[in-house]
């Protein structure tokens, strides 16, 4: 690990001037995944920017909805009275990422920014356009099990590794950053990106914008709810692929949906067209087959991830049994 | 020999060293307080074959705190690498992999620099700033492709008895591939070495198995005598066979050491695990069973293929198991190892007799079916009375206790045989067994008593504990023997100055050190019974040996215990400041002329999902004949271990390379699973524990990879069962059965 | 920057560039005004970095079992590597040094976490809790006495992280049941398999109502 300058403003808009001028310099919270990629090379900031000390922790009631600070850890998010009542469905997703110690560091706003897991992205040896633009994609004639069945490019197939952030995709969240140029509000959906040409941008996000909260709108979906993660091993593991369902159920008729995907996609995947045909029906098992197939419309395999594209569905049709099932 | 008292070898004593490693009390390789010490980081090959073209250092060297970079242009010679037979490691043909000693690379990550710094960061930060280009060779690390270039390895003759390939001629016959992925040994401590030259008296603190073959390994490669060579290995946080010789990382720490003239620290990134220290090879099995209609086995051929690396041939038992696992006339196993641009894979728990066993027991499995009848029926049709190998008797076998036990106690009677036929809510529930077989041999070895005027005995070898619990398991056999209670006695290990001890590894330690520790303390005893009967005025001048009870640190009168005389008074007596014996044990003619196995049947149970292909092991029941269980905490620990690297090997371990770039991709514990917590089923570990006559005199046989083996089979049978999918390439993961 | 106050850790740790940029310089004077010409002039370009070196770090108060540290590291020191090789807590382990295996499990202010993903000067005036603090005195935690009791280890090395972890499982609330224990415990690997042990170890000290 190269040497770095250090500082801990305690001011939101120091932290933000220090890295508006720097384009060298990073923000640091929880931690678990860019001290990670320093280590081994992914990532060389000059300058850590500590906002620790910053007072974005807070969990409220904000609006009609819930306003979840940006340094909340994930395990108080998790287990957050709040958060549970209004939002089981984060809480469930929070939990199936990571292990204890880590949801004891990691952040609500570092895990948004967690970086892929692709084999190649992790090990500086290899070519990835993400983390050298111009390198090559390793994993796209490379080993893609665990990579994109949507909105891959030519330029990348990584897919985005967080479970909370398919929730959060779910629920319609909206992201609260402040930046040089002032605050502003991004819809969940257009805070990560596709890959397109430019895979080494994950987010929208500007030079020095610093993710200050996350806004949940309240909803109906407060029982009807399930975060599947399927993974070869029972517990600590990243998703091969996962499900946020959550149910608005009126006598056995789905009055509401969400549903978004995880490992599927350059960020988190929401099926609008399959919530759409699910709204009215029966929640059956019938109904969710064909929600699935619905959802599964535009994806399209590599060499060693063709199972996605049957595990896909199989895991929207479980997630919505297992969210109708909730008693 | 006179009849003592029920002794303290098969209690459940809690571990000597357990106080050590619950308050972190308990040093590891990269852990001993060294003065001076300085740190190394190794740089390794970005390529799989090639040459190093260009080596900057300059950046590194510059680099703040940074003492040197030692690559092959700077580096201390290793006198050995100039002799072919030096630079043989005796336990692997060929020659060794030589450090900093061209430009030729031979592997991917092999180490071409080791930065040497003051501090761990300095260090690591100085490995990233060396610049090496390479000129790239075309490599093959691929064992299907590579197939045509396998040889018969010179430690692996194939064998034939009967008929070769007679199973195509049985009126029920099948013939199946089977595949075994690279798995990594990935112990918790990665490896790690401190070297410290005195002179030219080396000291290396490192993690291993052998520290006699450690140290023997050293004196080679650096020409020096055996008192000038010491290895201390007190603890070892793991191993399966991953620290069974000398590595790069004590290579590279001895050759910075001598080039900086400080002692030198190293301990490898998780990701060098994958390359420098070993690995169970890939393999491709052919399996041909053949049998008559009642499930008498016509015939059986075994023909595995394993990867090795172009340097040295490293063979492996895998078709071990099938040669003396079933009775049948015909019978042939066929080997071959193919050199590839890969490091020299090593021993790895359940060595060979894992990967081979998943392939037989799979197929036992498959021909079940295919006669309609039950796996353990089968098993006990063929049920060898004598090893079919070589028709000796065997030592000891209580297999078929150990299917009947397993089976009662798992409930096998109630299971439906047809696939698919259960199912608890969203999963699918499968039911499947196995039986393994693993040598159980015994080696020569060496320990010292040596009992002090205060009482307390002191034994010595130098063997290790890698985890099962050598220790304690030697200072019962050593209260047993020498009448000394076991909280006054300290087994001492993991010291190449020790007397010589062979490697732990094969299921051989409890054998081989645990019947020397038991002929040492009893010829201890002996000596002093001797002083004792000899001592004029003794009581127990007139007393013949056999009435003679060692106790609690005394001899007592068999008849009439209030007659006693402590070792203290007899050492006092005889103006004894300390009485030693050491010895040397290797077993008699016995031992060759019976066939030493253990053997143990599982019996498992898997939920599958049945939309998500998610498979989870329920249930076990392993039932294990080890001999006489030695201690039944520890021993129940190393089956307990043997299940979990069963499940690992059958649901998740699989290390992936990506043949373009000749590396694995998945070199982390992030992305090469190993199980969790969360992965344990509810494990019933059982023993037949009835003493071996054959193989020591305690009457243990070999525990530490008997439960391995087949384990993984059992698993791909019972998902068979639950899913009607046969899956014959490990590991059994969600994509092969969504 | 507006809110640093110079000099007055921790609310500042770091330190800009131009007064690093003079001590630097003002040192490599002093240290060239005292060493012979020739040496100076082979020496000179290594020990501009040199030099610097030593204001790299920066300064750290670090309460750990119960001792004050007031220490002076570089940011890029892990909490880990600052335990071991620097205050030589060597009972803290190092397994992959990813947070992926848990063997370095601390406690920091009453949290369990991998202390080989903390940046050391990120826990400025923070209390750690590590294996070595955690007996009183002679007397072993209820936890390591279970886990000998349930040999709730074989190899031994991922064993403080697992009882770090398994304390801290039990004051949050997480071990009311085995699947819960079992969850919670994932995140520290023991490659030896002694997993069901040390459930029962846990099981063994929730049941005790011992205080841990």
């Amino acid at each position: 690990m190269n040497q770095f300058q250090y500082v801990r403003p305690t001011k939101q808009k120091a932290a933000i001037d220090a890295l508006a001028k720097d384009t060298s310099a990073q923000f640091i919270a929880g931690g678990t995944n860019l001290v990670d990629l320093m280590k081994r090379g992914v990532m060389n900031p000059q300058k850590l920017v500590d906002i620790n000390k910053l007072p974005l922790n807070k969990i409220e009631k904000e609006n009609g909805g819930l306003r979840i600070g940006a340094l909340a850890s994930n395990k108080a998010v998790a287990e957050d009275k709040l958060v549970l009542e209004k939002q089981p469905l984060l809480a469930q997703a929070l939990v199936a990422g990571a292990s204890a110690q880590l949801r004891n560091m990691a952040t609500v706003g570092g895990n948004m920014l967690q970086r892929t897991r692709c084999y190649y992205f992790y090990d500086t040896a290899m070519p990835c356009n993400k983390r050298e633009p111009g390198s090559g994609c390793g994993a796209l004639e490379g080993i893609n099990r665990m990579h994109a069945i949507f909105g891959f490019s030519d330029k990348c197939i990584a897919v985005h590794p967080s479970d909370m952030s398919v929730a959060l995709a779910a629920l319609d969240a909206t992201v609260l950053v402040s930046g040089p140029r002032g605050d502003r509000r991004i819809p969940f959906a257009d805070f990560h990106r596709l890959p397109g040409d430019t895979p080494q941008k994950d987010t929208n996000l500007e030079q020095g914008e610093l993710i200050t909260a996350v806004d949940i709108p309240d909803g109906p979906f407060t029982k009807n709810v399930h975060y599947l993660k399927v993974r070869e091993r029972a517990s600590y593991a990243f998703a091969l692929l996962s499900v946020a369902a959550a149910l608005h159920l009126d006598n056995g008729t789905i009055k509401d949906a969400r549903l978004a995907m995880g490992g599927v996609a350059h960020k988190p995947w929401r099926l609008n067209e399959a919530e759409k045909f699910l709204v009215g029906k029966p929640a059956t098992e019938e109904t969710f087959r064909q929600a699935a197939a619905i959802a599964m419309r535009d994806a399209k395999a590599f060499k060693h991830n063709a199972y996605k594209l049957k595990l896909g569905p199989n895991s929207i049709v479980q997630a919505l049994k297992n969210a109708t099932a909730v008693a | 020999m006179p009849k003592q008292p029920k002794g303290v070898v098969g209690d459940p004593m809690h571990r000597v060293d357990g106080r050590l490693k619950v308050t972190g009390a308990a040093r590891y390789a990269a852990e001993h307080p060294v003065a001076g010490v300085k740190h190394g980081v190794l740089v390794t090959s970005t390529v799989a074959r090639g040459r190093i073209k260009q080596l900057d250092t300059a950046a590194a060297e510059k680099a703040p705190g940074v003492l040197a970079v030692v690559t092959y242009r700077n580096s201390p010679k290793v006198p050995g690498y100039s002799d072919a037979k030096a630079s043989n490691n005796p336990r692997v043909e060929g020659q060794e992999i030589k450090i900093f000693y061209d430009d030729q690379i031979h592997f991917y990550n092999q180490p071409v620099a080791l930065a040497i710094a003051e501090t761990l960061e300095q260090a690591r930060y100085a490995a990233s700033l060396v610049r090496v280009a390479y000129e790239q060779q075309p490599h093959q690390t691929d064992l299907a492709a590579n197939l045509s270039k396998g040889t018969e390895p010179k430690k692996e003759k194939d064998y034939s008895r009967g008929q070769a390939y007679a199973y195509r001629t049985a009126p029920t016959h099948l013939e199946q591939e089977y595949g075994t992925p690279i798995q990594v040994h990935n112990p918790l401590e990665m490896h790690a070495a401190i070297a410290l030259w005195e002179g030219n008296k080396l000291t290396v603190y490192n993690k291993t198995q052998a520290p006699k073959l450690a140290q023997q390994d050293l004196m080679r490669m650096f020409q020096l005598p055996e008192e000038n060579v010491l290895v201390h290995s007190p603890f070892v946080g793991g191993a399966f066979g991953g620290s069974s010789r000398i590595w790069p990382q004590e290579t590279a720490a001895i050759l910075g050491a001598k080039h900086v003239g400080h002692p030198v620290k190293l301990m490898l990134r998780r990701e060098q695990e994958f390359n420098l220290v070993g690995y169970r090879p890939r393999s491709m099995q052919k399996m041909g069973l053949g049998a008559s209609a009642d499930g008498a086995l016509v015939g059986v051929t075994h023909e595995a293929f394993g990867n090795s690396s172009q340097y040295e041939q490293f063979a492996e038992r895998i078709v071990h198991p099938t040669k003396s696992a079933y009775r049948t006339p015909n019978m042939n196993t066929v080997y071959k190892v193919v050199p590839l641009d890969v490091s020299t894979p090593c021993w790895t728990r359940g060595p060979g007799e894992s990967s081979g066993s998943f392939a037989l027991e799979s197929a036992m499995d498959e021909l079940a079916y295919a006669l309609k009848m039950d796996p353990v029926a089968l098993r006990l049709r063929n049920y060898a009375e004598t090893d079919p190998e070589n028709d000796k008797p065997w030592a000891s076998k209580h297999l078929r206790e150990c299917y009947e036990r397993g089976a009662a106690s798992f409930g096998w009677s109630k299971r439906n045989p047809a696939p698919r036929s259960t199912r608890q809510g969203d999963w699918l529930v499968g039911q499947g067994m196995s039986s393994g077989i693993y040598k159980s041999e015994r080696q020569e070895a060496t320990a010292k008593a040596r009992l002090m005027a205060d009482g307390t005995l002191l034994i010595q070898s130098a063997t290790a504990d890698t985890g099962p619990g050598t220790g304690t398991i030697m200072t019962q056999i050593a209260a047993d023997a020498s009448g000394v209670a076991p909280e006054k006695i300290r087994f001492e290990l993991g010291d190449s100055a020790l007397p010589p001890a062979p490697i732990q590894a094969g299921s051989h330690t409890a054998t081989s050190v645990g019947s020397v520790v038991h002929d040492v303390c009893v010829a201890l005893r002996e000596q002093l019974q001797n002083l004792a009967r000899n001592q004029i005025g003794s009581a127990f001048s007139q007393v013949p040996p056999t009435d003679l009870v060692a106790l609690n640190g005394e001899l007592q009168l068999a008849q009439d215990s209030s007659k006693r005389l402590s070792y203290v008074d007899i050492l006092k007596q005889q103006n004894l400041p300390m009485l030693e014996v050491t010895r040397q044990s290797k077993g008699g003619p016995e031992l060759k002329e019976h066939s030493g196995k253990s053997f143990c049947a599982n019996f498992v149970e898997v939920h599958v999902h049945a939309l998500t292909g998610e498979v989870r092991v329920r249930r076990v029941v392993s039932v294990v004949d080890a001999g006489r269980v030695l201690n039944h905490t520890t021993a129940r620990s190393q089956v307990l271990g043997a299940v979990v690297w069963g499940i690992g090997q059958a649901l998740m371990e699989q290390a992936v390379i990506d043949h373009r770039y000749g590396n694995f991709i998945n070199h982390d514990l992030a992305e090469y699973h190993v199980p969790v917590n969360a992965d344990m089923p509810e494990i019933d570990v059982q023993f037949i524990d009835k003493p071996d006559p054959i193989i020591s005199p305690t009457g243990a046989k070999g525990l530490g990879e008997i439960g391995l083996v087949g384990f993984a089979a059992a698993v791909a049978n019972a998902v068979y069962h639950a899913t009607g999918t046969r899956v014959r390439e490990l590991p059994i993961t969600p994509d092969k059965l969504v | 920057m507006a809110d640093e106050k110079p000099g007055t850790p921790p609310e500042n740790a770091g330190h800009d560039g131009n007064r690093r940029d003079f001590l630097k310089k003002s040192t490599l004077l002093t240290a060239v005004a005292l060493t012979p010409g020739p040496v100076v002039h082979a020496a000179e370009a290594a020990w501009d970095e040199k030099v610097a070196a030593a204001f790299e770090k920066v300064p750290l108060k670090l309460e750990v079992n119960g001792v004050k540290h007031k220490l002076s590291v570089e940011p890029r020191t892990t909490l880990l590597d600052l335990l071991r090789e620097q205050l030589h807590l060597t009972g803290t382990k190092k397994g992959c040094d990813y947070g992926q295996c848990g063997a370095c499990t601390v406690h920091v202010d009453g949290e369990r976490v991998n202390s080989c993903l903390r940046l050391a000067v990120m826990e400025d005036g923070k209390k750690v809790t590590t294996i070595e603090g955690l007996a009183n005195g002679d007397k072993l935690h209820p936890m390591q006495e279970a886990f000998v009791k349930h040999d709730g280890f074989q190899c031994g090395y991922c064993t403080p992280g697992q009882i770090m972890s398994a304390v801290a499982c039990i004051r949050e609330g997480h071990a009311g049941s085995e699947g819960e224990i079992k969850e919670y415990m994932s995140g520290n690997i023991c490659r030896c398999g002694a997993y069901s042990n040390i459930v029962a170890a846990i099981q063994d000290v929730k049941n005790g109502g011992q205080k841990v």
